[in-house]
């Protein structure tokens, strides 16, 4: 799992999904870092095809937007043979990702899905609570928090194995590194799922993103770091050759004194790491 | 080195009690009055702490909203943000969290249990009823009262959040069966909506009533927003441009815990109410005299470089003048 340092807010650019207020930052950059060139470079390439978010607007740094294509990538997503077999998937709360929520919903899957930053914890749709006609409602934030209910680790351990994960993401290269936000997001959702048992090695992961957000440059990978075995834009399909992922685990000597300290399912598992209730 | 650490800390926790205890004495005020803070000695004195440490609590204070302070004066509590304050802590029980802000009060205007109550009522209005086009700000706590309209056949106009991308006409003459639910949030009016450039929205109306959500509106019909002033600015625009005056009913919705009895007292740009609605009750209010047009040298700078209406707006304002 990737832990930067907690978002230094005044560069306006760190927080990913993790917040901000829709005003845009007026504030000058420090010195650059190679992964900040290209999520800038990719940001700006990006603005053409993006939708706006409903409380973002167009500020890239505070969440992962929509593109035009994103209802192809879904049509590519269905057409994996782990789609297939996933009866319960796991999405993030991406912008991107909506139309796979959608999908997902309307083939009655059980879906999974964090909370904006992970704030709140996972809440997860079960197929009977959608009413027929409003899947497209449910698919979005507003939706989803609508419609789904919170579970904790504990549930989601009971809930069976996630065969499919599927991200959005900043950018992503050909080896399957994802560009973070700044944040980590996606690693520390993939942490928490693995030391929940939901996934194992074998689980898929698939990153959704724009043509113009996959980038052919070489990433430093953290030891943490979760590799993709798809990405998955408008117009490819393409199989990155990730070799299984080792199942992930919460690095609490970089959780500690972060924000990611005060997120319900890290709470959890850390009550549970001192034997104490659950 | 960890000796330098251990006193930093120590110091940062020590600060940010001090700040936690002027603002319990703040907050402790009655309502209705603007009050002042004992003098700095004074409070540095009650609270034990030297002069320096009271000053830098008292700044963050102040870059906060809760307190304003003036030389040779003193420190003066802010009304409007002591209200928003002491409101949000009743207003937690009942409030649903924001899809992105979470518990954030001071980034949206949450829905609560019995909005839909709230909306039920709003349908009893004649003001309502005779209604064809309404603006409805973009509160989560009007999400209900959207759908509700929309199934109604009435016209919204919907500002985008904080106006940054203007407003939205959401039709229901353009919607699919059953496409309310979706264009009732703000998700779904990206989806379901049509954006509003500054000529088409001069030509959306004539606006027939406007519905806001508050953080807390005093029972003589004063708005309190969350703080950023957006629906002052939006109000401020409809009647810049001549899409509302005096004259058209404006309609709180909130929670009966965000309604303040006291007199608060109020600032002349302060967005006034006709009508308040909540779960509970109807209640009409005395009329005041609302704000009229915008007042260019008080909005500020940086929201006209980044909202398009106010840039327009103002053209067409200097375009009048000359």
């Amino acid at each position: 799992m990737t832990l930067p340092p907690p978002p230094a807010s005044q560069d306006g650019l760190a927080p990913g999904r993790g917040g901000g207020t829709g005003e845009p930052s007026s504030a000058l950059a420090p010195p650059l870092d190679p992964q900040r060139v290209v999520r800038e470079q990719v940001w700006a390439a990006l603005r053409a095809v993006a939708r706006p978010d409903s409380r973002f607007h167009w500020d890239f740094s505070s969440f992962i937007a929509d593109f035009e294509g994103s209802e192809a990538c879904a049509e590519r997503v269905r057409a994996l043979a782990s789609w297939d077999r996933a009866d319960l998937v796991f999405i993030t709360p991406d912008n991107s990702t909506e139309a796979v929520r959608h999908r997902a919903i309307e083939e009655g899957r059980r879906l999974l899905m964090t909370t904006y930053g992970i704030r709140r914890g996972f809440l997860y749709l079960e197929p009977g609570r959608v009413r027929p006609g409003e899947e497209r409602y449910a698919a979005t934030l507003d939706g989803m928090d609508a419609l789904a209910r919170p579970v904790t680790l504990a549930e989601i351990s009971r809930l069976g194995t996630i065969g499919l994960l599927v991200t959005g993401g900043s950018a992503v290269n050909l080896e399957g590194l994802r560009i973070g936000k700044g944040h980590g997001y996606f690693d520390l959702e993939w942490a928490l799922l693995s030391e929940a048992g939901a996934v194992e090695a074998t689980s898929e992961i698939v990153d959704v993103v724009h043509d113009c957000q996959v980038v052919d440059l070489p990433i430093d990978r953290a030891a943490h770091d979760v590799r993709v075995d798809w990405i998955v834009t408008p117009t490819q399909t393409i199989r990155v050759d990730a070799g299984g992922h080792p199942l992930g685990k919460v690095l609490w000597e970089l959780v500690a004194g972060t924000e990611f300290e005060q997120l319900p399912p890290v709470v959890e598992l850390a009550r549970q790491r001192e034997g104490g209730a659950p | 080195m960890s000796g330098r650490l251990a006193a930093a800390s120590t110091g940062r926790t020590l600060y940010s009690e001090v700040v936690e205890q002027i603002e319990a004495i703040a907050l402790a005020r009655p309502l209705g009055e603007e009050t002042m803070l004992p003098a700095e000695w004074e409070l540095a004195e009650q609270l034990g702490v030297s002069r320096g440490t009271l000053r830098r609590a008292l700044a963050e204070l102040e870059a906060g909203g809760l307190v304003r302070r003036e030389i040779g004066r003193g420190t003066f509590v802010n009304p409007a943000a002591r209200l928003r304050r002491v409101v949000w802590e009743r207003l937690a029980e009942v409030a649903l969290p924001d899809s992105r802000f979470g518990y954030d009060f001071s980034s949206f205007v949450p829905d609560f249990a019995g909005s839909e109550r709230c909306a039920a009522s709003v349908r009893s209005l004649d003001e309502y009823r005779r209604a064809r086009t309404l603006v409805v700000t973009p509160d989560n706590s009007l999400e209900r009262l959207r759908e509700q309209a929309l199934e109604d056949g009435k016209r919204l106009v919907v500002f985008t959040y904080g106006m940054l991308r203007g407003a939205r006409l959401l039709d229901p003459a353009e919607l699919p069966p059953g496409g309310a639910v979706l264009a009732a949030t703000l998700d779904g009016m990206e989806r379901a909506g049509r954006g509003l450039d500054f000529a088409q929205l001069l030509t959306s109306g004539p606006i027939d009533l406007v519905v806001t959500g508050a953080a807390a509106v005093s029972r003589e019909g004063v708005h309190f927003g969350k703080g950023h002033g957006y629906f002052d600015l939006e109000w401020g625009l409809l009647s810049e441009v001549g899409l509302v005056d005096a004259t058209t009913p404006v309609v709180a919705v909130v929670h009966d815990c965000q309604v303040v009895p006291d007199r608060v007292p109020h600032a002349e740009l302060d967005a006034i109410c006709d009508v308040i609605v909540t779960p509970s009750e109807q209640i009409r209010c005395e009329p005041l005299p609302k704000p009229s047009g915008l007042v260019w040298d008080r909005v500020p700078r940086q929201f006209l470089s980044t909202r398009p209406y106010l840039r327009d707006a103002r053209q067409a304002s200097r375009r009048r003048a000359a």
